[in-house]
C-alpha cells in the first residue's frame, strides 16, 4: 500500500487553477520532496493532503483512507506543519507540547523517544514562550509538536523557509532519522540543495507536475552539456553571453553563468567571443547538471 | 469532554497570560460603573439664568430671590434689554431669561394686570421644557404668597395661616424609586451594557484572533472537532461575563448603595441566557470577518445599534413601532428591561416570564445561526 496515493487531484479557487491535474504516489517510508517556485501549488496541495481543503476534483488517499471522506480517522496520523509558524506564542515551549499532546490522547511521556533528538535542543528552553523563541527552535519546536502523537506521515510546508543555515543541515538530518523511524515524510522546498537529500522529487510549477523522479535521475535527465562561465564583471559577462548568437539559455547562478552552447559551436568559439567583448581571462567549465538546470529547463519548455 | 478540558486550560492560559485582555476584565466594569453612572443623568442640576429687572423693586427683588434660593437658579447675568438677553441665550452664557416688566410691583398692589416673560434655549427640548417647568412652580409659589399677603382671601381662614390655598391637593408617591435618584435608573442598565460589550467584543477577538495568527491551521487537523473549539471559548467567555457582572454590581452596591430588591439567582440566570445570545451573535459576526479589526467593525456598529435602541436612555414604548419591533430581536433590550424590574421593583419570575422566555428564544436562534454560517466557511 502506498503512503500516497493522488489521482488526478485538481484545486480552482474561482477562475484560478492553483493545481491542475496532478498525479503521484508516495511508498511507505519514503522522503518526499516537492520543489517549484513561489505560488506553483505546494501549499494548496498539501492542504489538501493534511484534510484541510476538499479538492474540486480528483482522489487522494493516505495509506488507504480518503482524505475527504476519511479525514477523521485520518487526522490521528497525520503531523502537519504549516508554512507559517502556527502554535500558540503566548504558551510556552512545554505548554504547547503538552497542548498537543493532550488533545492527541497522549502524552509528553510516551512518545518522548520519538521527538527526543528534536525537543532536547530546545528543551532547556521549556519555560520560554514560543513567540520568544528564533527561528530556527520555533521550526524544532514545531516539528515536536508534529510529532507528539507519533503520525505515520509528515507534511512539512516549507519548513526551512526563514531559518539559518546551520539550522536547515540540522533540520534535514533530524528528517533523516525520522525517516530511519519508518515515518513517511513529503515535504516542500524551495532549497534544491535541500531537494537532494529526498528519495524522490516532484518539479512543479504553476499547478502542474513537471517530473518526479530520484534526484540522480533528473540531473541526468539533462540532456546537453552544460557549462560554468565565470569572470569578475558579472554584470558585462552575463550581457555579452546573453547578446551571442552560439550560447543557449544564459542563466545567472551564484558566481558563474550556465550556459548551454549551440550544435556546431565549440567552447573556443564562445571564449573568442568573449575576449571580441573585452572580457578577457573569462573562465568556461563543462559541469554536472544540477537540479536547478533541469528544473529552468522544464519551466521553459513548460511555457 | 476531556478535549474539552485541555482547551478550556488552554484558554485560561492564554487569558492569563494576555496583559491587556487581564486588564480590560478588571478595569472595564470599574471605570463603566465609576464613570457612567453618575455622570450620565437627565436631572437638571443648574439653570443659568439672566433676569431683565425693569421693575427694580422690592417685589420683583423677592421673586429673583425666591427663584435663586431653588438651587437650580444661578443668576449670572443681569442684562439691561431683551436683545441683550437674547444674544446670551445664542451664546449659551445663559439657559432661560426672565424678563420683569416696570409695572411688576404697580401690578401686585391691584392696579394692573403684570406679564412676566420667560425665554429659553430649547435647543434640548427636554432640558427646556424642564427648566420651564421648574421656573412656573417657583412664580406659582410667589404669586400665592401675594395673594395671601394681599388679603384678597379672607384672613381667618384656616388654610392661610398653613400657607397654603383651598383646593385639589396633589401628593405624589415615587414607587421602587422613592428618592427619584437617577443613578437607581442607569446602573442595571449599565450592567446590561457592561457584559454587552465584554460578551461580544472580547470572544470576537479571540476567535479571530486564532484565525489571523494561524493557529486555527494546526489546530483544524488534529482530532479536535470544530463544536469543541466554539465550546470551549463560550464556556470561557461565559464565566468571564458573569464575573464582570458580579463585579459590575458589586462595584453599584459599595459606590451607590443601589438597592437590590429582587432575587439574585433570578438576576444571574437571565444574565446567563442574554449572554449565550451575545456569544453567538459574537460566533456569527466572527465568521464574516477575517481580521481583527472586520470583527471590531460590524461587531462595533451592531452593539451602538442594540444599545441605544434598548432603551437605557429614552423608553422604548415611546419610540416608533418599526424601532419597538425591532427591539423583538435584540437581546440587550430585553435584559435591560429585565435587569430593572428585578433590581428596583423586585420582580419575581412570574413577572417577567414573557422576556426571559423571548430571551431564550433569541439565544438559541442566534446560537444555531452562528453554528450554521461556521459550518458553511469550514
Amino acid at each position: 500500500m502506498n503512503a500516497v496515493d493522488a489521482k488526478s487531484i485538481t484545486q480552482r479557487f474561482g477562475k484560478i487553477t492553483a493545481v491542475d491535474d496532478v498525479s503521484f504516489t508516495v511508498s511507505e517510508g519514503e522522503l518526499f520532496g516537492f520543489i517549484g517556485p513561489d505560488g506553483a501549488g505546494k501549499t494548496t496541495l498539501f492542504r489538501i493532503a493534511a484534510t484541510l481543503i476538499i479538492p474540486t476534483g480528483g482522489r487522494m488517499t493516505l495509506f488507504g483512507l480518503n482524505v475527504v471522506s476519511d479525514f477523521r480517522e485520518l487526522r490521528n496520523h497525520i503531523g502537519y506543519m504549516p508554512g507559517r509558524f502556527s502554535l500558540y506564542t503566548d504558551l510556552t515551549v512545554e505548554e504547547n507540547l503538552q497542548f498537543y499532546a493532550t488533545i492527541f490522547g497522549t502524552t509528553i511521556k510516551e512518545n518522548y523517544h520519538l521527538i527526543e533528538p528534536v525537543y532536547k535542543q530546545i528543551e532547556p528552553f521549556r519555560k520560554r514562550r514560543a513567540g520568544h523563541l528564533s527561528g530556527g527552535m520555533k521550526q524544532k519546536l514545531a516539528l515536536s509538536c508534529a510529532l507528539i502523537h507519533k503520525p505515520r506521515i509528515l507534511i512539512l510546508d516549507e519548513p526551512t523557509t526563514g531559518v539559518d543555515a546551520v539550522s536547515r543541515t540540522e533540520f534535514w538530518e533530524m528528517l533523516e532519522g525520522l525517516k530511519r523511524e519508518g515515518i513517511t515524510i513529503i515535504v516542500s522546498t524551495p532549497y534544491m540543495d535541500e531537494a537532494l537529500r529526498c528519495d524522490r522529487i516532484a518539479l512543479m510549477q504553476q499547478g502542474r507536475l513537471m517530473g518526479i523522479d530520484t534526484p540522480a535521475a533528473i540531473r541526468s535527465s539533462y540532456g546537453k552539456k552544460i557549462y560554468a562561465v565565470s569572470h569578475r564583471d558579472r554584470y558585462r559577462l552575463l550581457l555579452a553571453l546573453r547578446a551571442m548568437t552560439d550560447v543557449d539559455s544564459p542563466e545567472p547562478f551564484g558566481e558563474a553563468v550556465h550556459i548551454n552552447i549551440r550544435e556546431g559551436a565549440t567552447v573556443d568559439d564562445v571564449k573568442k567571443s568573449l575576449e571580441r567583448a573585452g572580457l578577457e581571462g573569462a573562465e568556461v567549465t563543462e559541469i554536472t547538471p544540477g537540479i536547478e538546470d533541469v528544473f529552468l529547463e522544464l519551466m521553459k519548455k513548460g511555457s | 469532554m476531556k478535549k474539552l478540558l485541555f482547551l478550556l486550560r488552554k484558554e485560561f492560559r492564554q487569558i492569563r497570560r494576555n496583559r491587556f485582555m487581564i486588564r480590560a476584565i478588571i478595569a472595564v466594569p470599574i471605570l463603566q460603573m465609576l464613570i457612567f453612572v453618575p455622570a450620565i443623568t437627565f436631572e437638571i442640576k443648574r439653570i443659568d439664568l439672566a433676569v431683565i429687572d425693569n421693575d427694580r423693586s422690592q417685589a420683583s427683588r423677592e421673586l429673583v430671590s425666591k427663584l435663586t434660593g431653588s438651587s437650580f437658579f444661578v443668576v449670572t447675568a443681569t442684562p439691561a434689554t431683551v436683545t441683550e438677553a437674547e444674544s446670551m441665550l445664542l451664546s449659551g452664557d445663559a439657559d432661560i431669561a426672565l424678563v420683569i416688566p416696570p409695572d411688576f410691583s404697580r401690578g401686585l398692589a391691584g392696579v394692573t394686570t403684570p406679564r412676566l416673560q420667560v425665554l429659553a434655549d430649547a435647543v434640548n427640548a427636554s432640558t427646556a421644557q424642564l427648566s420651564w417647568s421648574y421656573i412656573t412652580s417657583v412664580i406659582r409659589d410667589f404669586n400665592r404668597e401675594v395673594i395671601i399677603s394681599t388679603g384678597m382671601i379672607p384672613a381667618n381662614m384656616a388654610a392661610i395661616r398653613t400657607g397654603s390655598l383651598p383646593g385639589i391637593s396633589v401628593s405624589p408617591r415615587y414607587w421602587y424609586n422613592p428618592k427619584l435618584n437617577y443613578k437607581y435608573y442607569m446602573l442595571p442598565g449599565m450592567l446590561v451594557i457592561l457584559i454587552t460589550v465584554i460578551g461580544l467584543m472580547m470572544i470576537g477577538f479571540n476567535l479571530v484572533r486564532e484565525k489571523e495568527s494561524g493557529t486555527i491551521e494546526q489546530i483544524n487537523v488534529t482530532p479536535i472537532m470544530k463544536w469543541q473549539l466554539i465550546v470551549s471559548r463560550i464556556i470561557l467567555f461565559f464565566i468571564i461575563g458573569l464575573f464582570d457582572l458580579a463585579l459590575g454590581l458589586g462595584i453599584g452596591w459599595l459606590a451607590f448603595n443601589i438597592p437590590f430588591e429582587g432575587s439574585l439567582l433570578l438576576f444571574f440566570a437571565c444574565a446567563a441566557i442574554f449572554l449565550v445570545a451575545v456569544l453567538g451573535l459574537a460566533l456569527f459576526f466572527s465568521t464574516m470577518a477575517s481580521t481583527q479589526q472586520q470583527f471590531l467593525f460590524i461587531a462595533f456598529f451592531f452593539v451602538m445599534v442594540f444599545i441605544l435602541m434598548s432603551g437605557i436612555f429614552t423608553p422604548t414604548e415611546s419610540m416608533p413601532l418599526w424601532a419597538q419591533q425591532f427591539n423583538l430581536v435584540n437581546p440587550v433590550a430585553y435584559l435591560m428591561r429585565i435587569n430593572r424590574m428585578v433590581m428596583l421593583k423586585g420582580s419575581g419570575f412570574s413577572e417577567i416570564m414573557r422576556d426571559m422566555a423571548m430571551l431564550t428564544i433569541l439565544a438559541l436562534s442566534y446560537l444555531s445561526l452562528a453554528i450554521r454560517a461556521y459550518r458553511k466557511r469550514a
